[in-house]
């Protein structure tokens, strides 16, 4: 257990970057699948197209694999980027694709007649998206983008593989010298845990009052 | 050589490694998809039980799995199980590390669809004198069956892609292959699309396959 305390400074200062790490990422991510997700379910035909395939081929990919693209693509187009930024990047990109999946979804749930409805009003678009879509897609789309963020914050450990210091790879240091490797990985995994459960209570709380809502 | 021939040409040379790694990777799949059902179905009968201390324990289970990243619960049986005196592979490890994981995920899609058939009908089984399980089986098992095959091939896909981490571990499977063939190149870049891309086709013709399969068996039903 000593080993453990006598180390915890190290890995709480890993631990603080994994959380500045998963703080741009998730904010980021899901930014852009808002955008995506959006022109996803209401844009014109090639637009909808393009989002079609930016979700399918994403989501195929694991992202490790999407990571090390990014990593790679930066110094291909001629960009000298560090591995935070490189990998950040990646899995802005990979997560953007999920949260574009839910966000589609959530807004071509809601009945095509309330759309006509407005327009019939004479609402232009972008209030009915405002006041009309908008409001009841949010509502559907919360509890799987909880989930989702989630899996966005477990992932920001894939960087260590790929290069860029965080809690795991610190994990992984602390291990190599000490040899306590029960001690360690377990406590960083509370660490992790620590983080992740009160958006998996919250997404449950979520999940139960949202759906009765709708 | 202009630069689409150059790079097809090495990628063509690399093909045999990329190939063989795609076998590995593939094979930790098939090795880790049978176990982590098992597990799914083995944990199901206490999550359901109704008792406090058997549930309970499955539901702790799946919050930690759930909680903490498979990369730590991968780098935990390799780096932890030496020192108890077990020496397993690290494809071993790594096909158990990803069978402990998905086995609570699926337990829980497992559980939710179970539970989304009405519990009427096992009210109304029992009362025409059916046994629990002939209720079970008869009627709460085929509709259990039709609504988990989708969320079940996401996770089959999830899974697959979550072979790549084995790579941390120093199995050669795909990922590790394309990282290895880039430190002896410049394509670094290419090679990992040609990697994205064996992953694409995989997962599509998994997804392709279940979507399949659910409609075949909603026709049946």
């Amino acid at each position: 257990m000593d080993v453990l305390a006598k180390n915890l400074p190290y890995l709480l200062s890993g631990a603080v970057m994994t959380l500045w790490l998963s703080l741009a990422v998730v904010s980021l991510s899901t930014l852009l699948g808002f955008i995506i997700g959006t022109l996803g379910a209401v844009g014109g035909r090639t637009l909808r197209a393009l989002v079609t395939a930016y979700i399918f081929i994403l989501r195929g990919i694991p992202v490790l694999v999407v990571m090390f693209l990014g990593y790679y693509a930066f110094p291909a187009f001629g960009y000298r980027a560090n591995a935070y930024v490189a990998v950040g990047t990646a899995q802005i990109v990979y997560a953007g694709a999920f949260v574009a999946e839910i966000v589609r979804s959530a807004i071509l749930s809601v009945p095509a007649g309330q759309f006509a409805a407005a327009r019939g009003l004479g609402m232009p678009r972008g209030k009915i998206l405002m006041h009309v879509v908008f409001p009841q897609a949010v509502r559907l789309a919360i509890p799987p983008l909880l989930n989702t963020s989630l899996t966005t914050i477990k992932q920001t450990s894939y960087a260590s593989v790929v290069g860029a210091w965080e809690l795991t790879w610190a994990a992984r240091e602390v291990v190599e010298r000490t040899l306590a490797a029960f001690q360690i990985f377990l406590g960083v995994m509370a660490i992790y845990f620590c983080i992740c459960y009160p958006l998996a209570a919250l997404s449950r709380w979520c999940e139960g009052r949202f759906v009765v809502a709708h | 050589m202009d630069y689409a021939a150059q790079v097809t040409a090495f990628l063509l040379g690399q093909m045999p490694k990329l190939l063989a790694g795609f076998a590995v990777t593939l094979t930790v799949a098939v090795a880790a998809i049978p176990l982590a059902l098992a597990l799914g179905v083995v944990l199901l009968a206490p999550r359901l039980s109704g008792r406090r201390l058997p549930s309970g324990a499955v539901q702790a289970y799946i919050e930690v799995m759930r909680g903490t990243p498979l990369l730590l619960q991968i780098y935990l049986i390799y780096f932890g199980l030496p020192l108890i005196g077990l020496f397993p592979s690290e494809f071993t490890c790594g096909v158990v590390g990803i069978a402990l994981q998905h086995g609570a995920f699926l337990c829980e899609l497992f559980r939710a669809a179970i539970e989304s058939v009405s519990q009427r009908q096992w009210e109304a089984g029992r009362a025409i004198g059916m046994t629990q399980l002939a209720v079970f089986r008869y009627a709460i098992l085929p509709q259990a069956l039709m609504k988990v095959l989708g969320p079940l091939g996401n996770q089959v896909i999830v899974l697959i892609k979550d072979t790549s981490l084995v790579s941390a571990i120093g199995v050669m499977e795909l990922t590790l292959t394309g990282k290895m063939v880039i430190e002896r190149s410049a394509a670094s870049f290419e090679i990992f699309v040609a990697v994205a891309l064996f992953y694409l086709i995989v997962t599509a013709a998994v997804g392709a396959g279940f979507r399949l399969a659910e409609q075949r068996y909603a026709g049946r039903l």
